[in-house]
């Protein structure tokens, strides 16, 4: 169990931000910790019963969300973008 | 005594170059310091200004433009310009002088590095002339900029700003150490005169004080204007260095040299002329947009300026025309909203009036960055302030030293450049500032972004210690400019009986 910084942006945001998780988080949770930090903030609220996704800057496939960090392999300030699916 | 006509001295003078008798002429005249990129040096010695100025006409004219601005200042001193002048324009005052006045003391260093390193004499004497330039564009802008402190203690920062390890001038600095301070005499000469200089002071001399003398603020306008007329001069020590290199085969360092340069100081420029022009420079006294700007003068004069001398436009052209309409709008929501992290009172600049002149200048704009700053704004509204500052950190270019942005709202489109380097991943901000990396890995690999410098322990965990290392006492931590009070616009429409919101600060 370690804390490991992401790049993330939040769709709709202008830019990455910074955010810390843990490495046994898993992908649903990396999305909850930025979801609180950005959206409310930055972005407007996502409409009600919307599913949200985490996939790698420049790929189209998201992630799985019940991986782990871990297990999804990302590393030290690995870029992910968040979008509602 | 008779004196002689300067067209019958100034070609001999100028021409007349060291003979090496006790030390060899690399010695002289070391690679480090003078790269002859493998020119002959009867080649360099054919370096010819276009603006030839004696010493003696020099010190006139200089003499002259000191008189006249310093009288403009001394006449208006009892006009209490700044006591009275809005928010908005103190804070670009505060960004103008604490971001220029070192910058300018700096420049000193490099035009006396081509002083005494440049292969031709002619140069030479170029350069002394913009090393005293430099020397006098520091000294009146601290002059100027000190009458403010005892208004307003901000204006400490023109002098200690550089001394500090504040992000927004890490990032400048890292820009001019880059392109003027760790360069040759010839590099330094086409990338500062070049890519700076001719391509970018007069959006910040020219335009700026033509804002200036708009907003009454006549003293800072007769300064700026004074201070452009010798960027204007010797900022073509740039186009005879590029001539030369191309006429000897030398067109592809050229090339590459001035490509750097200008990137590196698009983005300086883009967050220090951009958010200027278009959010801090008061409505009423607005008139181009900063994209307007820069397709006139920088897109257009310098880009036919580059291709006189033989060069090509820049391979990232189509980029530039892109982000001179996005990357200033998405770093002003981060200036603004991370606003602690700065030493002056950062405007928001977004009222329904300002919002109008963006949708008109950047169609677009509503939909996109507009939508954060919906967000924003309806947090001010409803007293929601703790939501107005957010809780992660921005990621930082790791060249520019600026946000990695991309298009916010209903046009999303995430931007981030990416590089793994031993076990390190670097960001960039746009295809040049990568482009930039890969072309000298050693060199920029060890720098690290104010982020970097957070997360690898360097600086300590607390929020103060944050602050601590960038030289940002309490005081010394940037508040809206308008304590919140620009939000009242908002308040004129149909929603006239709430009530204004609380104010955080004041």
């Amino acid at each position: 169990m370690a804390e490991l910084p992401l790049a993330i942006n939040v769709q709709g945001d202008y830019g990455y931000k910074v955010v810390v998780v843990d490495d046994d988080n898993t992908i649903e949770e990396v999305i909850h910790v930025a979801v609180d930090q950005i959206v409310g903030v930055l972005t407007p609220e996502f409409p009600a019963g919307t599913v949200l996704r985490a996939r790698l800057h420049g790929t189209d496939s998201p992630l799985d969300n019940k991986i782990i960090v871990k297990q999804a392999g990302l590393a030290k300030m690995e870029a992910l973008q968040i979008y509602a699916e | 005594m008779a004196l002689l006509k300067m067209e019958d001295w100034y070609d001999l003078a100028r021409e007349t170059n060291w003979t090496a008798d006790y030390v060899s002429t690399d010695e002289l005249f070391p690679k480090p310091m003078s790269d002859s990129f493998d020119i002959p040096v009867e080649e360099w010695e054919a370096f010819d200004e276009p603006y030839k100025v004696t010493f003696r006409d020099y010190v006139k004219s200089q003499r002259d433009k000191d008189i006249g601005a310093y009288s403009v200042k001394a006449a208006l001193a009892r006009a209490n310009f700044f006591k009275n002048a809005s928010p908005h324009w103190k804070a670009l005052l505060a960004l103008h002088f604490s971001a220029v006045c070192w910058a300018e003391f700096h420049s000193a260093s490099a035009f006396a590095r081509m002083t005494r390193f440049s292969l031709s004499p002619g140069m030479r004497n170029m350069a002394t002339f913009g090393t005293l330039d430099e020397i006098r564009h520091s000294q009146i802008q601290i002059y100027f900029a000190y009458e403010f402190l005892k208004h307003d203690s901000v204006f400490d920062w023109c002098h200690k700003s550089s001394k500090t390890e504040n992000w927004i001038i890490i990032s400048l600095r890292h820009a001019l150490d880059d392109i003027a301070h760790t360069r040759d005499a010839t590099s330094a000469a086409i990338m500062l005169n070049m890519g700076l200089e001719q391509a970018f002071t007069n959006l910040q001399f020219v335009a700026l004080s033509a804002d200036a003398a708009k907003c009454g603020d006549h003293s800072f306008a007769t300064m700026l204007q004074s201070i452009q007329t010798d960027e204007a001069r010797h900022a073509q020590i740039g186009e005879p260095m590029v001539r030369i290199m191309v006429e000897n085969g030398k067109k592809k360092e050229a090339q590459q040299m001035v490509e750097i340069a200008f990137w590196r100081m698009w983005k300086q420029f883009s967050a220090l002329s951009g958010i200027g022009m278009d959010y801090y420079t008061p409505l009423e006294h607005r008139e181009n947009s900063l994209k307007e700007f820069m397709e006139e003068w920088v897109i257009g004069q310098f880009g036919r300026t580059v291709e006189a001398l033989g060069l090509d436009l820049p391979w990232y052209w189509h980029i530039l025309k892109h982000d001179i309409s996005t990357f200033h709008h998405a770093n002003q929501i981060g200036v603004y909203i991370y606003r602690e992290t700065e030493w002056w009172r950062p405007i928001a600049g977004v009222s329904p009036a300002e919002r109008e002149w963006l949708e008109e200048k950047y169609p677009g704009w509503n939909e996109t960055y507009g939508k954060c700053w919906d967000t924003i704004t309806e947090n001010i509204r409803n007293g929601n302030y703790d939501k107005t500052t957010p809780v992660a950190p921005p990621l930082i270019c790791n060249m520019c030293g600026l946000e990695v942005t991309g298009t916010a709202g209903d046009q999303w489109q995430p931007v981030n450049h990416q590089i793994d380097l031993d076990g390190r991943k670097y960001h960039f901000c746009s295809e040049p500032c990568k482009w930039i990396f890969e072309l000298e890995p050693e060199r920029y690999r060890g720098h690290k972004s104010i982020i970097d410098r957070a997360f690898d322990g360097t600086i300590g965990p607390d929020p103060d210690d944050f602050y601590e290392y960038m030289g940002q006492s309490p005081a010394e931590r940037g508040v809206d400019g308008y304590d919140f009070q620009w939000i009242d616009g908002y308040d004129h429409g149909d929603d006239t009986s709430r009530e204004a919101p609380k104010r955080a600060i004041g």
